[in-house]
């Protein structure tokens, strides 16, 4: 593989060309957050949360859909991408109805600790409280429109890795939503085999198994990755 | 809501309307890129896009169902609902033009107040109009709610539509 030259946050790295900027930085130890990417399957760009700067770009670009280039000049942990992160994060909070408290991924929410990692210490942005359904049709899990982030996870791994294709996005703008089939209750989709993916997929506790209690719940979203690994290597 | 009560298939099939958007499934190759054209002979045709006639495209361009939704909602071109709860098409292509077409849609004017693409106030009939609805053979064309009407004239159209609006 041919190498080239990068410098990011003031290190020179020797690194493989074809590579994103978001895995150059996890391979050298150089933490990025992310939400919407998940090892494995494909980056779309979508939370806004890996962006990062680069030297003669004159706006942010995201770690995870941007190819690492020769010669770039990388910064990971600039005040201004600490501020778009802390912004971002109260975004997601007041899109939706986050009541932690009640909720089955509590202490074990993605969403939640990327409050922490930004220190989002209160929510500058007034609560959209939209009007949200809980979807329990399907036998086993339930998905919670009241704390989905729209990172479509879920809507990637059921197309790609289970090829199922049963979710997808529907509407624009705040008026988005995650569909299985035809805005078909989960439980009634003709394309969902509940395999049981998008659950592990699924950052916050908007999609989760019945059979867990409050704060309980454990996702395994490494698992698809490894199973990615794993088919590929059958090849 | 008129999103689900439809023509069952058998009834789909015999729709001329259906062979429009058929035809232009061929023409397309089946390609699942082609999606946003062949919705927008299905709307043109329909005046919106019932569900079972999104089925149908789905089936026929074997695309994931929640993608062809996706797109349908994402679009405001697209409606997935009735405009009106009873919708009159009148075909203004050659052979129904020829044959009076608009007379039709003069007369409608007259009884209901309502040009192509309008509905009234209170929801109930909508009007519009398409290009040859491959129907040629039957001008001029109409097509009421589901039923395509043939050889019909203003009057007959005014009394049918009467006749749907008492009705529901
Ligand atoms: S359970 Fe599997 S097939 Fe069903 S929606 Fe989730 S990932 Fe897709
Ligand atoms: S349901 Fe979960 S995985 Fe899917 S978009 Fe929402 S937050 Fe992401
Ligand atoms: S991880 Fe890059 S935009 Fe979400
Ligand atoms: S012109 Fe009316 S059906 Fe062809």
């Amino acid at each position: 593989m041919a190498k080239i030259s990068v410098n990011i946050d003031e290190k020179n790295l020797e690194v493989e060309v074809g590579k994103t900027i978001l895995e150059v930085c996890r391979e050298n130890g150089i933490e990025i957050l992310t939400m919407c990417h998940l090892k494995g399957i494909s980056d779309v760009g979508a939370c806004r949360l890996c962006l990062v700067e680069i030297e003669g770009v004159n706006k942010l670009l995201s770690a995870c859909t941007t190819k690492i280039a020769a010669n770039m000049i990388i910064r990971t942990k600039t005040e201004k991408i600490k501020r778009y992160q802390r912004i971002t994060s109260e975004l997601f909070f007041a899109e939706r109805n986050h009541v932690c408290s009640v909720c089955v991924a509590n202490g074990k929410c993605d969403l939640q600790k990327l409050g922490y990692k930004t220190e989002m210490d209160h929510i500058r942005y007034p609560y959209l409280f939209p009007e949200c359904e809980v979807d329990t049709s399907h036998p086993w899990y339930v998905l919670d429109h009241n704390r989905c982030i729209m990172c479509t996870r879920c809507v990637r791994v059921c197309a790609e890795v289970e090829g199922a294709h049963n979710w997808n996005v529907m509407n624009r703008g705040n008026k988005v939503r995650i569909i299985s089939d035809f805005n078909t209750p989960w439980g009634e989709s003709e394309t969902c085999t509940s395999c049981g993916k998008c659950v592990h997929a699924c950052p916050t506790g908007a999609i989760w198994p019945k059979a867990i209690v409050q704060g309980q719940l454990e996702k395994k979203p490494e698992m698809i990755t490894e199973l990615i690994e794993k088919r590929k290597m059958n090849l | 809501m008129k999103t689900e009560t439809l023509t069952s298939d058998a009834d789909l099939a015999k729709d001329p309307r259906i062979k429009l958007i058929s035809a232009k499934i061929k023409k397309e190759n089946f390609k699942p890129d082609a999606l946003i054209e062949i919705l927008h002979t299905a709307q043109n045709a329909y005046g919106y896009l019932p569900m079972n006639v999104l089925k149908y495209i789905t089936k026929q361009l074997h695309l994931p169902p929640s993608r062809v939704y996706s797109t349908v909602t994402f679009y405001h071109f697209f409606s997935l609902k009735s405009k009106g709860d009873h919708t009159c098409l009148v075909c203004t292509g050659t052979a129904c033009y020829v044959k009076g077409a608009q007379a039709i849609l003069n007369e409608i004017e007259k009884q209901f107040s309502l040009k192509p693409g309008q509905v009234t106030a209170d929801n109930k009939l909508g009007i519009s109009v398409a290009r040859c609805i491959g129907a040629c053979g039957l001008a001029p064309a109409v097509v009421l709610d589901d039923e395509v009407l043939a050889k019909v004239n203003a009057e007959e159209i005014v009394n049918k539509i009467n006749a749907k609006i008492v009705e529901s």
